[in-house]
């Protein structure tokens, strides 16, 4: 009896330390993951904790279950409007990528160890796909927002690459096992398999969830949970049957929440908790089952190989991948660098070490000590990397504080409330402001007394105010609701420009007022039409063209063709 | 660049009753015709709905900047309207526009122009300012607080 309250006690206090600690992390800037590794690590049987675990199943199961619920969030997550920009690079990125970068860094890697070239490669195959929950977190940190192409990119990638690294291990550990020295053909059937199974589970199941969800009457508190075991389970099935069962999370949680679905706040805000928690757990386990002394006996070729990942294999694979996709060079340089690995890389290390295979610490430890190296470097440097590259889109809902709520029976309706700031244009206005159309008043509270809606002349700072509306209507409430600090709206204006100029405007009025000579390719074309032309498909907020003195820089889109931009005097 | 030197107290109508963008545009060219008498206030009020067709020159903050460039004028001319009440404008920000500045410039001066806009804007930015020209309840009252402005901005 003694003996299991004091594993909860450990278990719980730990937890909560490692909350406590990310609080703290957030102001160094380090990167969270590494916080719970480290912790992991200090309290083993090395570290202050003494604690001994050397169970590869534990970790294994562990790791499996919080990368599932990680992945599944992380399809949650995505916007499908992100495909528009991000889907074709990404899943580029996802596939070929992964396997150039797990070949170069895998020859490299048999070159250094002194091992054979399949055992190299299937180091590289376990270092070879970035993290989703290092991607995710990072991105969806505060205070970054990416230019949406390569914001979309890096997450997508993140999503779906896993699956891709995961059958490259597998391939290779049974390759070593069975005693192979070269890899048959008969790897591309497995190939298909998995990746096919894993996207007809994801899509499928992902299909069936959303309606289960949406056809059952429960009880508030069991929808997420509803979700959760819907995505676990899917995830299971798939690997059961010998398919991707990561690939399958991640399209279930993408499919369930692109469509109309009950409770959807009530889901998301649950699964960000148990995406928390999953990571925590996984990179305390984890950081647990290494053993620092062993890492530092493998530290000089590991750093060898983490330099190689980071500096040649991963811009090069980054490279090819994103050549039909004509990617500014800056962008590609963010993502080469954005590379992260994290929990991936020590899950499939431990493939090996459950085949028994020869060499098998050395990949852990390898493994272990790259994803290191990259979340130290790479996790450090993302924010001040993406301001360098000027990748940065000002976004001025930063800090917005507004409450989301459900509504019954209405999926893709939500209730948002603001407290009014006396800053903001609303409350600064003296007639009521004009609402997005489609959005309505649903209360206002002032003085802790509801107010008649109907007859309301002007809204007070203080006002508490709650609408009906789309999710698509946020930005435009938040402008309205919230007050832009002075800063972040000089900030907009650097980035913008000073005045904006719409999607239909013709080039030579523009040419004619401002006084410049247009390039003979142009004449004819709106903005929208430059742009299209110059970006293709793929434009967005953010992208720009200098014209004669002045420069566009695009403020809107509307599907795939710029409404607005902003025009931008001193350049 | 002093802003000042684009203005004369004829060209500022402080606390306007007007009731839309139109009406707002018209009364700038006005303004501003009064004191070009090479230009006539239609071409001058053309000239600025046609920039405002390519996208509203609202600010946001309830501040617009109306512009165009001209034949028949040798210096860059401006004027200022303020409004007792808003009006809707497109601006950036969808808010009322209720502080305006109307800028015309000869048609060879590109470059001048280009900096006397982004003076503009840059001057508008400062929301202090902004209220102390709102305020205003005539044209000297208006100078003052901008040449006060333009002052505190070359000692700092």
């Amino acid at each position: 009896m003694d003996i299991v309250n004091q594993f909860i006690l450990l278990a719980a206090g730990l937890l909560l330390l490692s909350i406590l600690a990310s609080a703290l992390s957030a102001r160094v800037g380090m990167p969270l993951l590494l916080v719970f590794l480290s912790i992991g690590m200090l309290i083993g049987d090395e570290g202050l904790g003494g604690i001994v675990f050397a169970d590869i199943r534990t970790a294994y199961l562990v790791g499996s279950v919080a990368l599932a619920v990680i992945l599944f969030d992380g399809g949650l997550r995505t916007d499908v409007r992100n495909f528009r920009v991000g889907l074709r690079p990404a899943l580029s990125l996802a596939t070929l990528g992964v396997l150039l970068t797990a070949l170069i860094t895998g020859l490299f890697a048999a070159w250094v160890l002194g091992l054979s070239w399949l055992e190299g490669l299937l180091i590289g195959a376990i270092v070879g796909s970035t993290d989703a929950a290092a991607v995710f977190s990072l991105l969806h940190s505060r205070g970054l927002e990416l230019k949406q192409r390569v914001g979309a990119t890096l997450e997508i990638e993140s999503g779906s690459n896993d699956p891709m690294a995961v059958f490259l291990t597998i391939v290779l550990v049974e390759a070593l096992l069975a005693g192979q020295t070269r890899l048959g053909w008969d790897v591309v059937w497995v190939f298909v398999v998995q990746m096919g199974l894993g996207a007809v589970f994801g899509l499928a199941g992902g299909r069936l969830l959303s309606l289960v969800i949406n056809r059952m009457q429960l009880s508030p508190g069991l929808y997420p949970l509803v979700a959760l075991s819907g995505g676990v389970t899917i995830f299971a099935s798939a690997s059961v049957l010998g398919g991707s069962g990561f690939l399958a999370a991640y399209l279930a949680g993408l499919v369930v929440a692109n469509r109309p679905l009950q409770a959807g706040q009530n889901i998301l805000r649950f699964h960000d908790g148990m995406a928390w928690l999953a990571q925590i757990t996984m990179f305390l386990v984890l950081g647990l089952f290494a053993n620092p002394t062993a890492l530092l006996g493998s530290a000089l070729p590991a750093l060898l190989i983490a330099a190689v990942l980071m500096l040649v294999a991963r811009p090069l694979a980054v490279w090819l991948s994103l050549l039909p996709f004509r990617f500014p060079r800056q962008e590609q340089l963010f993502i080469s660098w954005v590379g992260l690995r994290g929990a991936v890389p020590i899950v499939l290390a431990l493939f090996p070490l459950m085949a028994g295979l020869d060499n098998a610490w050395i990949f852990f430890n390898v493994a272990f000590f790259v994803v290191l190296v990259s979340l130290v470097l790479q996790g450090w440097t993302v924010t001040p990397a993406a301001r360098w590259l000027k990748l940065e889109v000002p976004t001025g809902s930063g800090v917005i504080q507004r409450v989301e709520l459900d509504v019954p029976g209405e999926f893709d309706r939500e209730l948002v409330g603001y407290r009014l700031d006396g800053e903001s244009p609303a409350a600064k206005a003296t007639r009521l402001p004009l609402l997005p159309e489609g959005v309505r008043y649903a209360a206002v509270l002032r003085d802790h007394q509801p107010l008649d809606t109907c007859g309301l002349a002007e809204l007070q700072a203080g006002d508490y105010v709650y609408l009906l509306a789309k999710h698509d209507d946020l930005p435009a409430l938040d402008g309205l609701f919230s007050a832009a600090p002075d800063i972040e709206r000089d900030a907009a204006t650097r980035y913008f420009g000073e005045f904006i100029i719409n999607g239909d405007a013709r080039l030579e009025d523009l040419a004619q007022v401002y006084g410049f000579v247009l390039p003979e390719e142009v004449h004819g074309h709106t903005v929208t039409e430059l742009f299209a032309t110059r970006f293709g498909r793929r434009q967005v907020v953010g992208d720009r063209i200098v014209l004669g003195t002045v420069e566009l820089v695009v403020r809107e889109t509307e599907g795939a063709e710029v409404s607005r931009a902003g025009l931008k005097l001193s350049h | 660049m002093h802003i000042t030197h684009l203005l004369t107290a004829d060209r500022i109508a402080c606390q306007q009753d007007l009731t839309s963008k139109k009406r707002v545009l018209e009364a700038l060219a006005g303004l501003l015709a009064a004191s070009i008498p090479s230009l006539a206030e239609v071409d001058i009020f053309d000239s600025l709905l046609n920039r405002e067709r390519l996208g509203s020159t609202g600010l946001g903050t309830g501040v617009a900047i109306p512009h165009g460039r001209m034949t028949g004028i040798d210096a860059p001319v401006g004027a200022i309207i303020t409004l007792k009440n808003g009006v809707d404008y497109d601006a950036v920000d969808h808010q009322p526009v209720d502080l305006l500045f109307a800028l015309v410039v000869p048609e060879a001066s590109t470059d001048e122009h280009l900096q006397i806009l982004a003076a503009l804007a840059r001057m508008f930015s400062d929301r202090k300012l902004c209220e102390n020209l709102r305020a205003s309840q005539d044209a000297e009252q208006l100078l003052r607080a901008l040449d006060g402005w333009e002052l505190h901005r070359a000692t700092a």
